[in-house]
């Protein structure tokens, strides 16, 4: 479900990672509320994919929600890269 | 030993009869005559996941299968459906029972987790509320067309799609009725209702 290029954002509370999907899909973004890939596992195992084109719009309604993931991902071929926010 | 003849009677017919001729004979050994194809591979897969000895024969219209209840016979086995032959109901667009956000988040999940399962099902019927799954601008809808590529059938009811006026919106699988899905469901595979 997580393609070369996606963002995987990782929450650590299902009820954040609730509240996150219902403030980003409020303002229409495309996301998907997807199980936290193994390679990640969080405590909650829930996490917000997005595309790059969304990232920014993404990220930004988080943190102006105060609902900052715990940890983002760039899924790149067959791994995940560790990124941080830059919005 | 009993003896009875299930040729030319439809699905799910000779796996009933073959059954009740089974449990009815006391240990004996049953002979069961069967059309090929789905009657004779049915009632095959029945016998085995009970655990008894099948013997079969080819006649000249169709297969002898002799059954050999009694002394094999395993206690209640557990259902171990040969690889990827489950048949998953989904009936409802929710997981369990709970508040309803939490419930369509669970089922968005188990569908998602079932791309990993190295075993999927063979088979996946959506009904009620369920067919709210299939169809354009359901959010799990990336989910099936990746199990449907595959090679899960993905079949939604019709009654249902009619009854939430979707039926134009079916985006994933093809529509089904209830004789499909209540045939699929006495098959003798492992049914797993959601």
């Amino acid at each position: 479900m997580v393609n070369d290029g996606d963002y995987v954002a990782i929450f650590n509370s299902v009820h954040r990672v609730m509240k996150a999907e219902k403030h980003l899909k409020e303002q229409k973004l495309q996301i998907l509320l997807i199980p936290a890939p193994r390679a990640l596992s969080s405590d909650c195992g829930l996490a917000i994919r997005y595309g790059a084109g969304d990232r920014e719009q993404v990220e930004g309604v988080l943190r102006t929600a105060g609902l900052a993931p715990e940890e983002i991902y760039l899924k790149s071929g067959d791994r995940y890269l560790r990124v941080d926010s830059e919005f | 030993m009993h003896e009875i003849d299930c040729r030319n009677i439809p699905c799910p017919g000779p796996v009933i009869r073959a059954k009740k001729a089974i449990e009815g004979a006391g240990g004996e050994r049953v002979r069961i005559i069967l059309d090929a194809g789905a009657p004779r591979e049915n009632v095959t897969r029945f016998a085995t996941s009970r655990g008894y000895r099948v013997e079969e024969e080819q006649l000249a219209d169709g297969y002898a299968l002799t059954i050999a209840a009694g002394a094999v016979q395993m206690p209640a086995v557990p259902r171990s459906p040969a690889s990827g032959s489950a048949v998953v109901l989904v009936a409802s667009d929710r997981l369990g029972n709970g508040p309803d956000d939490l419930g369509k988040l669970l089922m968005k999940n188990f569908l998602i987790s079932l791309l990993e399962v190295a075993e999927p099902p063979e088979k996946m019927f959506f009904l009620n509320s369920g067919v709210l799954l299939t169809v354009n601008g359901a959010e799990t809808l990336e989910a099936l067309v990746k199990l449907a590529d595959a090679g899960v059938e993905i079949m939604s009811c019709g009654v249902c799609l009619d009854f939430f006026s979707v039926r134009n919106e079916l985006a994933v699988g093809s529509v089904t009725n209830m004789l499909a899905i209540a045939e699929s469901m006495l098959q003798g595979n492992a049914v797993i209702r959601l």
